[in-house]
């Protein structure tokens, strides 16, 4: 081969590794950015006077004057819309049979959209559920839901080699010469007027509870259980991990029974996290009965045992990494084995063992296998921490699944999901950067 | 000196220590270790507790119903009357998604792990470190949901198109590579000494047309591939390869900085190029440890729950034909994770057994390749130590 191509060829290598890694650093803008741009949307965002009305009958937040003011306003255009659909049911009645039963089936998308954007229609009773006691809160849910009011959708199945495409009808067309005609022009026209739009900071989605399944409300519930879950793993898991770790870096004797205790860590460190949801099950919940049935305390329990080995792990290695001269100093003083570890050697590697425990109570928080049989219901309000050994609660991680993939209306209330998905995302990477930053800070400081 | 200390009885307490004390002392410390012990030997109780509880449920399966139909039936009915429980399409589909992640994830991982040992200057690697170490924090289920929500739709709108794109980026700079080497190779092999340059570029042109040619046509092919449904196979092991590359990276990285210095000069000064010394020496010398890291990557592929419950479609059957990744499949994982809360928790019913004898399988599996990629690092320690 020739000089040329073994340089292309050297350069292309190099080429390769860093693609790699630039290619890793993409995915990770890739699929951090919606998370963080929608997420962002959960609390920022433009609401709609509904949503201002349901935090103050709901919440009891929000100055009842200006909300009043705001929606006497929208009443105002919004009666002029609830006058066109009464008036067409009138005409309706005065119709044919068959004009009206057809009419009837056209109309009633219509009506429901109306009611789906502007809450309930006057003459309707008081819907039960809370999702249909509020129209949209959101302004572009709002304008989703014109569109639907202006346009129907239609599937185009002529060409049958291909998937069927959808289209849109304008809705306008089909009660053209009625009464209900120029209702679409006129909701088109005063959208903004009917839902007051305005913006929004809603710092309450942390802190409120959920209302009626996470269609409105908050997620204090999801993050309060994965603060008690991720803590209550660490409290188990953090002395039981740190112990170890003295006795494997200071009193095992290289031997058969040693090597045996560090392949059993490492085992432990690569059982998949959904066996320890059925170990977690099986042991704490159906054998060992510390609760009836899914509890924070068997969660957590089945966490601690999961993050152990990260933590024993990174004790060791911050044991390891105090320089020897301290131990021998302190040694060399008197002072006995025990006193020195106590002493001299766990304060100097507290740093690293505090870096390690950082780690595993983000990964803690993060895992939901282990959390399903054991601590993890989907709807629930939050729980007292006097609830722990016999309650299970809503976690973040197991509640993204719920609601993204089990959810009633999963596609109605993405914003949620978006908004759970960057609060844990951020609560877990904000403490692997804390995590980070101290280990930079202790190995400038052994540098000296 | 005893003198001196018998004179000075205040201070002298402190030095000598009566029989009796030390006895006490030896005993606290004895005491001590034993305590030690016992916690750091918890961590091997544990492990063996795991296995029985989880076997202790898994063998009234397969007491209750034999080993054939887990293994060799793809018939999973596990609510039908009498209920089927073969689990053949859903072992498949675990295999199907590993692999395909392990397709994607072990050259880059390995690519990206010899740049950062051996190319990337210290002060590029500071933040080269820390974007792998939160690709690997990142919760599972933010990847799942990424993979629901986002890919998913993104891959059945636009697949076609998609894919063809993935294809020429990936694979126009290779086959540009190849066809350089190519005609190297060649003329340096047929052609004449003054011959050389013309022959060279003569097949560079030659095969260039070619790899246009094969980039175009299944370029072509792939942009017209409608996907059905964009929770897939492909979707998941995307997904699962990012998830997989830090494990291999840093394991594998580990592995080529115990390569030694010496290995590396050897082979400068022979006056190899940097890839010839990466590849030929370094890569083989480090082959074990980077195996290793391989067999932990695919564990973290394989045990991955969340990512496969939520965007792989979750249906029992094996595609068809059997390499496609476009149809939707089921992993064990996801099995174990869906049909727990529909299981009847009361001990006795095959429902509920069956998805300890998945639990099982996966743990049997983790455990030995655990214990194999162990053995390859301590042996390659040794190797490397020169013992």
């Amino acid at each position: 081969m020739n000089l040329g191509t073994r340089k292309i060829l050297d350069n292309s290598f190099t080429a390769v590794g860093m693609g790699s890694i630039v290619v890793m650093a993409l995915a990770l803008l890739v699929v951090l950015t919606p998370i963080v741009y929608n997420g962002v949307g959960a609390v920022f965002f433009t609401g709609t006077i509904e949503h201002r009305t349901m935090l103050y009958k709901e919440y009891g937040r929000g100055d009842s004057k200006t909300i009043e003011a705001q929606s006497a306003t929208a009443d105002r255009y919004r009666g002029e819309a609830y006058r066109m659909l009464s008036g067409f049911e009138a005409e309706m009645e005065g119709m044919t049979p068959e004009a009206s039963r057809e009419y009837r089936s056209k109309y009633a998308p219509v009506r429901a959209a109306m009611s789906s954007l502007l809450g309930p229609l006057p003459g309707d009773p008081q819907p039960m559920l809370t999702r249909f006691q509020y129209g949209q809160t959101r302004w572009e849910k709002a304008e989703e839901k014109l569109h639907d009011i202006l346009y129907e959708k239609k599937w185009d199945y002529s060409d049958p080699t291909v998937m069927a495409k959808e289209f849109y009808v304008p809705r306008a067309e089909a009660f053209a010469g009625t009464k209900l005609a120029p209702l679409f022009g006129y909701v088109d026209k005063h959208l903004a007027d009917m839902m007051q739009p305005q913006f929004t900071f809603y710092w309450g989605f942390f802190t409120d509870r959920s209302l009626d399944a996470h269609i409105f409300g908050g997620i204090w519930p999801e993050i309060q259980g994965t603060f008690f879950l991720a803590i209550g793993a660490m409290l188990f898991a953090f002395p039981l991990g740190v112990i170890a770790a003295v006795y494997f870096t200071e009193y095992a004797k290289e031997g058969f029974f040693t090597s045996i205790l560090r392949s059993a860590n490492s085992t432990l460190a690569g059982v998949p996290s959904i066996v320890f949801g059925l170990f977690g099950l099986a042991f704490f919940i159906n054998t060992m009965k510390v609760s009836e049935s899914k509890s924070v305390l068997a969660g957590s329990l089945t966490l601690a045992i999961m993050i152990l080995p990260t933590i024993i792990r990174a004790a060791e290695e911050a044991i390891l990494s105090v320089p020897k001269t301290y131990k021998e100093a302190s040694l060399g003083l008197g002072s006995t084995k025990w006193n020195t570890i106590a002493t001299v050697i766990l304060p100097a590697a507290l740093p690293g063992i505090i870096t390690g425990g950082i780690i595993s109570l983000g990964r803690a928080a993060g895992e939901t296998a282990p959390i399903i049989f054991t601590a993890a219901v989907s709807v629930g309000s939050a729980i007292g921490i006097a609830d722990v050994f016999s309650s299970p609660t809503p976690a973040l991680s197991w509640n993204i699944y719920n609601l993204a993939s089990e959810h009633e209306m999963a596609s109605e209330i993405r914003h949620v999901q978006y908004g759970m998905v960057l609060s844990l995302v951020s609560i877990v990477l904000l403490l692997n950067l804390s995590a980070i930053l101290l280990r930079a800070k202790i190995s400038q400081k052994l540098k000296g | 000196m005893t003198e001196e200390v018998k004179n000075d009885g205040q201070r002298s307490s402190a030095f000598v220590v009566s029989p009796q004390k030390r006895k006490m002392q030896k005993l606290a410390k004895n005491a001590g270790e034993t305590l030690l012990l016992g916690i750091a030997s918890f961590v091997a109780i544990v492990v063996l507790f795991i296995f029985y509880f989880v076997a202790v449920d898994a063998i009234p399966y397969f007491q209750l119903r034999g080993f054939t139909e887990f293994f060799t039936s793809t018939g999973w009915y596990p609510a039908g009357e009498p209920g089927e429980f073969g689990a053949l399409a859903i072992i498949y589909g675990s295999a199907m998604v590993t692999f395909g992640s392990a397709l994607l994830a072990v050259p880059m991982g390995i690519a990206a792990a010899v740049c950062l040992s051996d190319i990337l200057p210290f002060s590029v690697r500071q933040y080269a470190k820390p974007i792998i170490e939160m690709l690997a924090a990142i919760p599972s289920v933010a990847f799942g949901f990424f993979a629901l929500v986002i890919l998913a739709p993104l891959l059945q709108s636009n697949g076609g198109p998609l894919l063809m794109w993935t294809w020429w980026v990936l694979a126009a700079p290779f086959l540009l590579l190849a066809v350089i080497v190519a005609a190297d190779l060649l003329s340096a092999r047929f052609a004449r000494e003054e011959n050389r340059r013309k022959m060279a570029l003569l097949l560079q042109s030659l095969f260039g047309i070619l790899a246009v040619l094969v980039l175009y046509v299944v370029g072509t092919k792939l942009n017209a591939i409608e996907i059905i449904t964009g929770t897939n196979a492909l979707n998941v092991s995307i997904i699962l390869s990012f998830m997989a590359l830090p494990t291999i990276v840093s394991v594998a990285e580990d592995a080529l900085q115990s390569v030694g210095r010496e290995l590396r000069e050897g082979s400068y000064a022979l006056g190899a190029t940097r890839a010839e010394t990466l590849l030929k020496t370094v890569l083989p010398a480090a082959s074990s440890g980077i195996l290793a890291a391989v067999i932990l990557g695919i564990m973290r592929a394989l045990g991955e729950t969340m990512v496969v419950w939520m965007a792989s479609g979750n249906s029992s059957h094996i595609p068809d034909p059997w390499f496609n990744y476009l149809e939707a499949v089921r992993t064990l994982t996801a099995t174990i994770a869906g049909d727990m809360g529909e299981a009847d928790q009361v001990t006795g019913s095959a429902r509920y057994h069956v998805l300890f004898a998945m639990g099982l399988l996966l743990l049997v599996i983790s455990f030995f390749s655990n214990l194999v990629s162990e053995r390859i690092v301590v042996r390659q320690r040794k190797i490397l130590s020169g013992q």
